[in-house]
């Protein structure tokens, strides 16, 4: 790879060629399962070249990895083309099956809500005291039903902890997307209180939904509501949650991200971000600074895209426990000195051991919930291509 | 003993109700467990004259009903609304970061008379329609006279506090910083929400009489 000039040389512990070959066959062959979803492949061109293409993209960006140990500029593009194709897979999917993107007071009745991850944290205090799930969705059997996506959830908690905002959040990469336009940060630094916003929010809302038994955030605070679905509009009430989803996209979502160049959905305002990290504490991966070849530079607090690190944490030679393992400290930091860690090792272990040991279940993870969202994505814009109409 | 096992078997409920206002201050205030159990002692005796206040108040105009069948929304708005101000300058004036500085207006208020924030909170909670509240109205409606009235919404008031007791356990959390900021932005947070909440019951009664 060649510097650009001025810039300092990175070094970064990287895999030979042979080795990068050797560890990507696995991921090669799981991910052959996962698309396929079967023994047999699809028998429809269409689909069968858009298994193929994210077959191709997923083990390329997986080999790239591993080669040349750049991890978040490679997560980083699949993390957005992930969450674009989220949009696209999960619009046309409700467009299909229920005909409407609006949510309509029937379809809450019978529960045809899709459950989405963000509404964990709220729904455990109520289920524990009332015994009721209160999130008009399926507990099985239906598409995004509530029980698969936790036992979803919370294996992936368990193995990657809050990697699972930088790896497998669909909502995550739209966020990723905005904060990479921009050559330079036009805020270039934000009041450290302000950092501490997710988790007041997520005191307020999981406390809040207890007392009114419904997902306040749902109802009010979700800004992906504005690219996603959306109470059906009758009245003015619903009229004002529309306005305010749309503005808590713009801000938090487009215009922040752009200005901070920085994940500001991310870091500064979701209340399951805060919740998740909480997992960080079980979870067998962190992301540790080598205090030896750390040279205070900064570079990493500076560009952390959650705010994950600071001074005082950079010392410590440890991330805060916000931090998604996204790779961006390990890719920038100059001397090396940021690096993924398996606890329990020293600081000292084989950097590309860990790296290794970190990359394959959070690919595997993303793989598993971001693969058949980018084929589908890809056989619907095929099919509009080709025939006209998404469908 | 009756009016007080009513009050252990919605205790939890009550504290369902009470939380949003009370944890965020109990972590905005973390300055060790006696400090919290004092805050609590304070906020609790601020809901007690609010139930009592309620209580006497059915009892003097003769009409031992539910709160409010008359400009109910209105009363419970304009409750909310003094609730959501109380907390949003809680969360707002009381930020060390927010306003450095010789204290004035509300920051001074507050430190002049610090007790006076938990039990305004408190007493602006106690009027507030939560059903626990509606199950002691109602019982209270059959005593005769005004002491039976207001010793069963004491005697209630007393099962429903021992839930909140564990809440003071917040105040261990003082060694750190950053808990005291969440909690003054979590009191903004639950403060927006029931200003939303009150402006729309006042907006409401005064659309639809």
């Amino acid at each position: 790879m060649t510097e650009a000039p001025g810039r300092p040389q990175v070094v970064r512990p990287r895999l030979t060629a042979g080795k990068s070959v050797l560890l990507t066959v696995p991921m090669m062959l799981l991910t052959a399962m996962l698309l396929a979803g079967g023994p047999a492949l699809p028998t429809d061109p269409l689909l069968l070249t858009s298994v193929a293409v994210t077959w191709v993209l997923l083990n390329v960006v997986f080999f790239r990895m591993l080669s040349t140990g750049r991890v978040f500029a490679y997560r980083s593009a699949l993390f957005v083309t992930l969450a674009v194709a989220f949009v696209i897979t999960f619009s046309t999917a409700l467009l299909s099956t229920r005909g409407s993107l609006a949510l309509s007071d029937s379809d809450i009745v019978q529960g045809k809500t899709p459950f989405c991850h963000l509404v964990i944290p709220f729904v455990i205090v109520p289920g524990i005291f009332t015994r009721t799930i209160i999130f008009p969705g399926t507990l099985v059997g239906t598409f995004a039903s509530i029980g698969s996506m936790i036992v979803l959830w919370l294996g992936a908690t368990l193995a990657l902890g809050r990697a699972w905002c930088s790896w497998i959040c669909f909502y995550g990469g739209l966020d990723e997307g905005f904060s990479k336009l921009g050559k330079r940060p036009r805020i270039a630094t934000v009041p450290r209180w302000l950092t501490h916003l997710p988790w007041a929010v997520l005191i307020a809302v999981v406390l809040l939904s207890a007392v009114s038994l419904s997902p306040v955030y749902c109802e009010w605070l979700c800004p992906f509501k504005a690219v996603t679905e959306a109470p059906a509009i009758t009245n003015a009430l619903v009229i004002f949650q529309t306005v305010l989803f749309v503005t808590l996209f713009v801000a938090l979502v487009v215009v922040l991200p752009v200005l901070l160049k920085r994940r500001a959905q991310c870091g500064l305002f979701c209340p399951f971000a805060a919740f998740q990290s909480l997992a960080n504490r079980v979870t067998a991966f962190d992301v540790r600074i080598d205090r030896e070849r750390c040279t205070d530079c900064g570079l990493c607090v500076r560009t952390c895209p959650t705010f994950s690190l600071t001074e005082d944490s950079v010392r410590a030679g440890r991330t805060l426990i916000t931090c998604t393992m996204c790779g961006r400290c390990v890719d920038v930091c100059p001397s090396g000195a940021a690096r993924y860690h398996v606890k329990g090792t020293g600081i000292n272990a084989s950097a590309n051991a860990a790296r290794t040991l970190f990359l394959f279940p959070a690919f595997v993870f993303m793989s598993a919930i971001g693969g058949g969202m980018i084929s589908t994505a890809i056989w619907r814009l095929l099919r509009l291509a080709t025939t006209g109409s998404m469908f | 003993m009756q009016p007080f096992l009513l009050g252990l078997a919605s205790g939890a409920t009550c504290l369902a109700y009470c939380a949003p206002v009370l944890v965020p201050l109990m972590l905005g205030e973390a300055r060790g467990v006696r400090r919290s159990l004092l805050l609590l002692a304070q906020f609790l005796g601020g809901r007690l004259a609010g139930y009592l206040l309620f209580g006497f108040a059915a009892w003097a105009t003769g009409r031992l009903a539910p709160p409010g069948t008359a400009h109910r929304g209105l009363a419970f708005g304009i409750a909310y609304a003094a609730l959501a101000l109380l907390l949003l300058a809680y969360g707002v004036f009381r930020s060390p970061t927010v306003c450095a500085g010789e204290p004035r207006g509300v920051r001074a208020l507050l430190r002049r008379w610090p007790a006076a924030l938990p039990a305004g909170l408190g007493f602006l909670t106690g009027v507030n329609l939560c059903p626990p509240f509606l199950l002691a109205f109602a019982g209270a409606a059959d005593s005769t006279s005004v002491w039976g009235s207001l010793l069963f919404f004491a005697l209630f008031f007393a099962g429903t506090s021992v839930f909140m007791v564990p809440l003071s356990l917040a105040g261990g959390l003082r060694r750190f910083h950053a808990v005291r900021i969440v909690g003054r932005l979590a009191a903004v947070c639950v403060g927006l929400y029931y200003l939303y909440v009150g402006v729309l019951l006042i907006v409401r009664e005064v659309a639809v009489p």
